[in-house]
C-alpha cells in the first residue's frame, strides 16, 4: 500500500485528494476537538444537530470487509470497492435520521446505547487549500436491552473536512471496518 | 457478542416438542420451543441441513475458472469453484491429511489449494497432486487417487443459482425445488442475460432462529404496517392499512416453499411491473418463459420467496431516499445460516437484472442497501423484533407458548390463478407459513 495514498482504498468519488503532508500541532488540536464534538452529538443522540456539520456533498461510505490473502505486497486486505453496508449521501442519512425521530423505528426505540471511543487521529494537508484529510481510530460501544452483553466495532475513518465560513465540515468519510462478520444484529448507528 | 440467547433454551425432548406441534399445527399453532433449543437445533442439523438442497452462491460471483468462494451450511465450511474445465464444484475445505481448512480466504482465483500445515496439494477440481517428499515420507503407501478434497455430494444449478445437497440420497435439485421454479423464473429471466451478484454478501449474526427468517419472507406480509411504521411515516410504503394484503400467496404444498406476489392497492397509482423501466418491460415479454409469467410479473409490485429451507427472496418497489422521484426496485437474496440453537448468520446479496443499465443498478443498490441488509431502514427493525421473539421461546416458561397462523384459515382457494401451487387471493393468510412448518415437521420427524 502507498503511504501517501493510501491505495487500499475503494476509488473515491470525488476524489479523496492525496495527503500532502502534516499539518501543525495548532490544527490537529482543533480538528481533534472537532471530531470530539462530533462524537458527543452521536452519542447523545442529537443526530439533527450532527446533520449540520457535513456538507451538501458528503459521501459516507462503510465498505464490505473480507478475510483474503495479500497481494501486491498490499497486507491491509479485502477492503471492497463495490459492496458496503452503508453507501450514504447528505439525503440518505436525512432519512436515517428522519426514520429515528418518528418514533417508531423499533430498532433505536428504545434507543440503543452508543458510545464513540476515539484515538489516533492525524490531521495532513491536502492539495486543495481548506480540506484536509484525517485519519482516526473508532471503537464504537454497542448496548441494547437489559442483557451485560455488548458488542464492539472498531475501525478506521478516513475523513475530508472541510473549512467553510460556518466552520469545519466533514465532505467525506470512509470506515475502513476490522470486522468481516459484523457482531451486530443491525447497524442503525454511524461510525 | 449478543449471545444472550444461545444456550438458554431449556433442552426438551425431541420428539415431544415435534409430536406437539404436530398436534397444533393443523389448528394453525406451533409450540414456540421450535424456535429456541438445543436439541432442535442438533435434529435441524441433521435432518433439514444434512439433506436439504441449501443454496450456496450465484455462478456470476465465480465467472472464471478458478475462482471461488467460501460458504457453509451450518458449520461445514465449503469451497464453492469454478474448476479448472469449468464446472462449479462443491469442496469441504478440510485436508485429507489431518484436517487443515486449505482455502483460507473468502473469495479468490487459484488453480490450487495447499494445505499450510504439512503442503499436501490440491487442484481446484479437488484431487490430491502434491504431498511434499511423498517417496521418502510414504514410500509406495499413499493412494493419492482417493484423497481428494471430499466433494458435496449433490451440486446443481437452476438459472444460475448454485445449490450444494450433503445427502447424496436426496432428490434431484430440480425435483427439489418443483413448482417454485415458475416464480424463480419470473424473479430471474427478466432479461435474457438472467440476473447478477453484485459483489461480496453481507454477512452479520442474529439471535433468531432461521425459521423466524424464513417465514417472514414466505408468508408474513401483515407485519409491514406496524413493524415497518416508520417508514410508512416517511411516504416509503403506502399509509392504507390493508395495502400488503392485495395480490396473491402461494404456496408449493408439500415441499414447504411459497411466494407472494404484492400489488397495486386499488386507488394507487403505482406503477406496473415492479416499477422497472419500460426497456426491463420489453424484455421480460420475450425473455420470461411464458405469457402467464409475463401478466402476473406486470401486475407485480413486491414479490418475496422463501425457498424451503433457508433461501428468501425480496424483490420490491423502492426508491433510493424518501425525496427520490420515481421508482428504483431492488432485489436481494439471503441465506439464514443456522449456527445455534437460536442464532443466524445472514448472508445477504444485492442481485439485479443483468441487462439493466450501470447507472440503473448503481441506483438500486442503493435502493437496496438503504431499505434491506444489514442497516436497511426497513430491515433493522426485522431483526429487532425477531430477537425477542427467539428470546422468549428460550425460556422455561416462554417456550410452552403456542404460536399463532390462524390468519386466512377459511380463506378460499383461487381456482383462476394461472401460475402452479396453491394460490389464495390475498396477502393477509398464513397459509404459506402453515405449509412452511408442514414440511418442517414432515422432514424432522
Amino acid at each position: 500500500m502507498s503511504a501517501r495514498t493510501g491505495s487500499f482504498l475503494p476509488p473515491a468519488d470525488p476524489p479523496l485528494v492525496a495527503p500532502a503532508g502534516p499539518a501543525d500541532p495548532e490544527v490537529t488540536a482543533r480538528i481533534a476537538a472537532w471530531l470530539y464534538h462530533e462524537a458527543e452529538l452521536l452519542d447523545d443522540g442529537r443526530h439533527d444537530d450532527w446533520l449540520d456539520l457535513l456538507t451538501d456533498d458528503i459521501l459516507y461510505q462503510v465498505p464490505i470487509r473480507i478475510h483474503k490473502e495479500v497481494t501486491d505486497s498490499v497486507r491491509v486486505t479485502g477492503v471492497q470497492t463495490n459492496a458496503f453496508h452503508l453507501d450514504e449521501d447528505r439525503t440518505s442519512l436525512q432519512m436515517r435520521v428522519d426514520r429515528i425521530a418518528t418514533g417508531f423505528a423499533w430498532a433505536e426505540e428504545p434507543p440503543s446505547r452508543i458510545r464513540h471511543h476515539l484515538s489516533n487521529i492525524r490531521v495532513r494537508h491536502t492539495d486543495h487549500d481548506g480540506e484536509l484529510a484525517v485519519r482516526s481510530n473508532l471503537l464504537l460501544y454497542h448496548g441494547r436491552w437489559d442483557r451485560p452483553e455488548y458488542e464492539l466495532l472498531s475501525a478506521e475513518r478516513h475523513d475530508l473536512i472541510r473549512e467553510t465560513d460556518g466552520g469545519y465540515r466533514l465532505a467525506r468519510r470512509l470506515v475502513v471496518l476490522d470486522a468481516t462478520t459484523i457482531p451486530t444484529l443491525n447497524i442503525t448507528f454511524f461510525f | 457478542m449478543q449471545g444472550s440467547n444461545v444456550g438458554q433454551g431449556v433442552r426438551g425432548e425431541v420428539d415431544e416438542v415435534l409430536g406437539e406441534a404436530a398436534r397444533l399445527l393443523p389448528g394453525g399453532e406451533m409450540p414456540a420451543a421450535v424456535f429456541n433449543d438445543r436439541g432442535i437445533f442438533e435434529r435441524e442439523r441433521e435432518r433439514i441441513f444434512g439433506r436439504s438442497w441449501v443454496y450456496l452462491a450465484h455462478e456470476s460471483e465465480i465467472p472464471d475458472r478458478g475462482d471461488y468462494v467460501l460458504r457453509y451450511i451450518v458449520d461445514d465450511p465449503l469451497i464453492i469453484v469454478r474448476d479448472e474445465d469449468g464446472e462449479v464444484r462443491g469442496l469441504h475445505n478440510q485436508c485429507q491429511h489431518r484436517g487443515m481448512q486449505v482455502c483460507r480466504s473468502e473469495a479468490g482465483n487459484a488453480s490450487n489449494f495447499r494445505c499450510p500445515y504439512h503442503g499436501w496439494t490440491y487442484r481446484n477440481t479437488g484431487a490430491l497432486t502434491g504431498v511434499p517428499v511423498e517417496k521418502q515420507a510414504f514410500g509406495e503407501t499413499l493412494d493419492k487417487a482417493s484423497l481428494g478434497l471430499v466433494q458435496v455430494p449433490q451440486v446443481d444449478t437452476y438459472n444460475g443459482m448454485i445449490f450444494g445437497c450433503l445427502d447424496p440420497d436426496q432428490v434431484g435439485l430440480a425435483e427439489w425445488l418443483g413448482d417454485i421454479r415458475w416464480y424463480l423464473d419470473i424473479l430471474t429471466m427478466r432479461c435474457p442475460s438472467g440476473v447478477e451478484v453484485v459483489g461480496a454478501p453481507q454477512r452479520w449474526r442474529i439471535d433468531v432462529d432461521w425459521k423466524i427468517a424464513g417465514e417472514n419472507f414466505v408468508g408474513d406480509s401483515y407485519h409491514t404496517l406496524m413493524t415497518h411504521r416508520s417508514m410508512v411515516e416517511l411516504g416509503q410504503a403506502p399509509r392504507d392499512p390493508k395495502y400488503a394484503m392485495y395480490g396473491e400467496q402461494v404456496h408449493i404444498p408439500g415441499r414447504g416453499h411459497g411466494a407472494m406476489l404484492i400489488g397495486a392497492p386499488p386507488g394507487t397509482d403505482l406503477p406496473p411491473f415492479w416499477g422497472y423501466p419500460q426497456d426491463a418491460i420489453d424484455r421480460a415479454r420475450t425473455s420470461l418463459p411464458s405469457a402467464e409469467q409475463f401478466d402476473v410479473a406486470y401486475e407485480t409490485r413486491i414479490m418475496l420467496s422463501t425457498v424451503f429451507p433457508n433461501l428468501s427472496i425480496h424483490n420490491p418497489i423502492r426508491r433510493p431516499d424518501h425525496r427520490y422521484e420515481g421508482s428504483i426496485p431492488m432485489m436481494t437474496w439471503r441465506v439464514w445460516n443456522p449456527i445455534g440453537p437460536g442464532q443466524v448468520e445472514v448472508f445477504s446479496w444485492f442481485v439485479v437484472d443483468k441487462d439493466m443499465s450501470e447507472e440503473f443498478k448503481r441506483l438500486s443498490s442503493l435502493s437496496y442497501l438503504r431499505s434491506f441488509g444489514i442497516s436497511g431502514t426497513f430491515e433493522q427493525d426485522d431483526a429487532e423484533i425477531w430477537t425477542h421473539i427467539a428470546r422468549n421461546a428460550g425460556t422455561f416458561s416462554g417456550r410452552n407458548h403456542r404460536v399463532n397462523y390462524q390468519m386466512g384459515m377459511e380463506l378460499e382457494v383461487d381456482e383462476q390463478w394461472p401460475g402452479p401451487g396453491v394460490a389464495q387471493p390475498a396477502n393477509f393468510t398464513d397459509a404459506n407459513l402453515r405449509s412452511f412448518y408442514d414440511r418442517w415437521i414432515e422432514v424432522m420427524r
